[in-house]
C-alpha cells in the first residue's frame, strides 16, 4: 500500500472515531440533563476538544480530496498546461499557509502550553495535547496539497 | 495608517480569490499579511493558530456537523418522496401544481436538511421528470427549483443561522430560528405567486383532486419528519435545550428513523460519518480562518473605519441599508454564503446596530434573505450548479427564466430590510 493511502486510511479512521465521539458525547450531556438532573461537567469541554480535532484534520482530509471550497474564475479559461502552473501556484501559497502558519505557529502553541502546563478545568488535560492537532494538520495539509499536485503533473506527462 | 493595512487586507484577499485558492486559505492568509504589518512573524502566526483552534471551541459551533449529519441521515430518496406527495395533497390542486408542489417539497425539504444543495439536488431528482412529462418547460421547471432551494436556509432550523450568531458575537439562535419563519414562508409564497401566474399563462395542467382517506395517508407517511421540526424548533423555542443539545436530539431520532424505514445499515454509518465530516470541515476551516480574522480586523480596527466610511456617504438608514444590500448581492454573485457571512458580520453589525439602531436578529435575516440570491446566480452558485446538474440542462439557458424569480427574491429582500415587524413580530411574541 502506498504511503497516501496509508496516511488517508489512518485519518478517516480517526475522524470517524472523533466524529462518532461527538455524538455520543453529546447525547450523554442531553442524556444526562434531562433523564438523570445532573449535569456531567466534562461532556461540554471534551466535545469543544473533539471539534477542534475534528475541524482541523478533518479540513486536512478535504485538502486531500479537494473538497475546499474556491471561486473559478481564471483557471476554465486557460491551457491545460497553464491551468497546471496556476495549480502549482495555489498550491504553493497553500503550504505556504500551512507551513508557516499553522506548523510553525502551531507547534511554537504546543510548546509554550507544556512549558506553562497549562491544563483544562474539568478534564485536566494538558492544552498542548488540544493543540497537537494544529501542527500535525498544519504538516497534513501541506502534504496533501504537494502530493496531488504531483500527481496530477505525473498523469499530465504520462 | 489605518488605511494601509485595510489597502492590504482587501487587495492580498482579493488576489487570493481571484487566481482560486481555496476561500478558507484566502482568509487566513490575507489575515496574517496584515498582521505581520503590525507585529513580529512568531507572535502573529502563534496567535493566529491559536485563534484559528480556541475558535472552534464552541458549544454553539459543535451543532453545525449534528444538524449536516442528521440531514445526511435524512438524505435518502424515501423522505424527499413522501415530503413531496404529502406537498401534493396540499398544492397539487393549484394553476401548475407541479411547480407549486416544487416549492413546497422544497421549503420542508430544505428546513428539514438545511442544506439548499441537498433540497435541489433531492427534491429536483424526483420533481424534474414528473414536469418535463407533464408539458413543463424545462429550464423553467428548474428555475423554480433552484430558487425555492434556497427558502429551506432562512426557515428553520437553518446552519448559516448558527453560523451568523457565531459571526455576531452571540445573537439568540433561538430568536434567529423564530425570525427566519416568517421571511422564508414570504420567499416561498413569492415564488409561488410567480410560478402560478407563469403556469396559468402556459396552460400548464393541475392535479387530481385527493380522496380524504388517501390525503390523510400521505400526511401520516410525511408526520415522522414534519415531525423532527417541531421537536426541535418547539425545544429550542420553549428552552427546553440549546440549539446543540437539540441537534444531538435530530441525529438520533433521524437515526431511529432510518433504521426503522430500513434506508440505512450499520455499515453505512462509517461512510456517512465520513461524508459529514467533510462537509462540515469545509465550513469549519472558514469558521476558524475568519475567527482569526477577525483578530487582525479587530487589531486593525477595521469595522471602524468602514463604518465612518458608509457615514460619510449618508446618514439615512433607507440609505446605508441599500448601500449594504447592494454590496451585498454583489459579494454573494462571487463568493458562497458561509464565507460572506462570516467576512461580512463583523465589518457590517457595528454600523447598522450602532448607528442605525438596527436589531442585530432582523439585520441577519436580511443578511441571509440577500445572500440566498447569490446562491442561484453565475459565475458561482452552488444551488444553481446543482439544480442545473440534477435537471440535466445547461446553466446559460436557465438565466432567463430564472430572472422573474430573482424579481420576487429581491421583492421580498427589500420588505424583510424596510420592514422589521417581519422578521422581529414572531421572536417578540415568544419574548425575545
Amino acid at each position: 500500500m502506498s504511503l497516501r493511502n496509508t496516511i488517508d486510511r489512518i485519518v478517516r479512521w480517526l475522524l470517524v472515531v472523533l466524529m462518532g465521539g461527538i455524538v455520543v458525547d453529546v447525547t450523554i450531556q442531553v442524556v444526562s440533563r434531562y433523564l438523570f438532573q445532573s449535569p456531567l461537567s466534562f461532556t461540554d469541554e471534551l466535545a469543544g476538544f473533539l471539534l477542534i480535532w475534528v475541524g482541523l484534520l478533518g479540513s486536512a482530509y478535504a485538502m486531500g480530496e479537494k473538497q475546499h471550497l474556491a471561486i473559478d474564475l481564471i483557471s476554465h479559461n486557460l491551457s491545460p498546461q497553464n491551468r497546471r502552473r496556476l495549480d502549482v501556484v495555489i498550491n504553493a501559497i497553500v503550504v505556504l499557509f500551512a507551513l508557516g502558519v499553522l506548523g510553525v505557529g502551531g507547534f511554537w502553541l504546543v510548546y509554550t502550553s507544556f512549558l506553562f502546563g497549562q491544563v483544562s478545568a474539568a478534564l485536566e488535560l494538558s492544552l498542548g495535547f488540544v493543540y497537537l492537532v494544529v501542527p500535525v494538520s498544519g504538516l497534513l495539509i501541506a502534504y496533501y496539497a504537494i502530493d496531488n499536485t504531483l500527481t496530477e503533473l505525473r498523469t499530465a506527462t504520462s | 495608517m489605518e488605511i494601509t493595512e485595510v489597502l492590504i487586507l482587501v487587495i492580498s484577499f482579493v488576489i487570493f480569490i481571484a487566481i482560486g485558492v481555496p476561500i478558507a486559505f484566502c482568509i487566513g492568509l490575507a489575515g496574517i499579511i496584515t498582521m505581520l504589518l503590525s507585529i513580529d512573524y512568531l507572535p502573529a502566526v502563534t496567535t493566529f493558530a491559536q485563534r484559528m483552534a480556541t475558535g472552534l471551541n464552541s458549544f454553539t459551533l459543535l451543532a453545525i456537523p449534528l444538524f449536516i449529519l442528521a440531514g445526511q441521515l435524512m438524505n435518502t430518496g424515501g423522505i424527499a418522496n413522501r415530503l413531496i406527495e404529502f406537498a401534493k395533497v396540499l398544492v397539487g390542486r393549484l394553476p401548475g401544481g407541479l411547480a407549486v408542489v416544487n416549492v413546497l417539497a422544497n421549503m420542508l425539504f430544505g428546513a428539514i436538511s438545511g442544506s439548499a444543495g441537498a433540497a435541489a439536488s433531492a427534491i429536483g431528482t424526483i420533481m424534474h421528470p414528473r414536469m418535463k412529462e407533464e408539458g413543463y418547460d424545462e429550464n423553467f421547471s428548474a428555475a423554480v427549483n433552484i430558487t425555492s432551494a434556497t427558502t429551506g436556509l432562512v426557515i428553520p432550523p437553518s446552519n448559516i443561522l448558527i453560523i451568523y450568531s457565531l459571526a455576531s458575537g452571540g445573537v439568540s439562535i433561538a430568536a434567529l430560528f423564530l425570525a427566519g419563519y416568517l421571511p422564508g414562508v414570504l420567499t416561498g409564497l413569492a415564488l409561488i405567486g410567480f410560478a402560478t401566474a407563469y403556469a396559468y399563462r402556459h396552460n400548464y395542467p393541475t392535479g387530481e383532486p385527493v380522496p380524504l382517506g388517501v390525503g390523510i395517508r400521505k400526511f401520516l407517511a410525511a408526520l415522522p419528519s414534519l415531525l423532527l421540526l417541531v421537536i426541535i424548533l418547539g425545544g429550542i423555542v420553549a428552552g427546553i435545550f440549546t440549539a446543540t443539545e437539540a441537534s444531538g436530539v435530530a441525529v438520533i431520532y433521524c437515526l431511529v428513523l432510518a433504521f426503522i424505514y430500513r434506508e440505512i445499515k450499520v455499515s453505512d454509518l462509517p461512510g456517512i460519518l465520513i461524508r459529514t465530516t467533510l462537509t462540515t470541515c469545509i465550513v469549519l476551516l472558514m469558521v476558524a480562518a475568519s475567527i482569526g480574522l477577525s483578530w487582525v480586523m479587530a487589531y486593525e480596527e477595521i469595522p471602524q473605519n468602514v463604518s465612518a466610511a458608509l457615514l460619510t456617504l449618508s446618514d439615512s438608514p433607507i440609505l446605508i441599508l441599500l448601500i449594504i444590500n447592494v454590496i451585498l448581492l454583489f459579494v454573494g454573485v462571487f463568493m458562497d454564503m458561509t464565507p460572506a457571512v462570516l467576512i461580512f458580520t463583523p465589518i457590517f453589525l457595528p454600523v447598522v446596530t450602532q448607528q442605525l439602531g438596527i436589531d442585530p436578529v432582523h439585520f441577519g435575516i436580511i443578511l441571509i434573505v440577500n445572500l440566498c440570491v447569490g446562491l442561484c446566480t453565475p459565475p458561482v452558485g452552488t444551488v444553481l450548479f446543482i439544480g442545473c446538474s440534477v435537471a440535466n440542462i445547461k446553466i446559460q439557458s436557465v438565466v432567463r427564466p430564472l430572472l422573474p424569480f430573482f424579481v420576487a427574491m429581491i421583492a421580498v429582500l427589500l420588505l424583510v430590510t424596510y420592514i422589521p415587524e417581519i422578521s422581529l413580530w414572531l421572536p417578540r411574541q415568544f419574548g425575545f
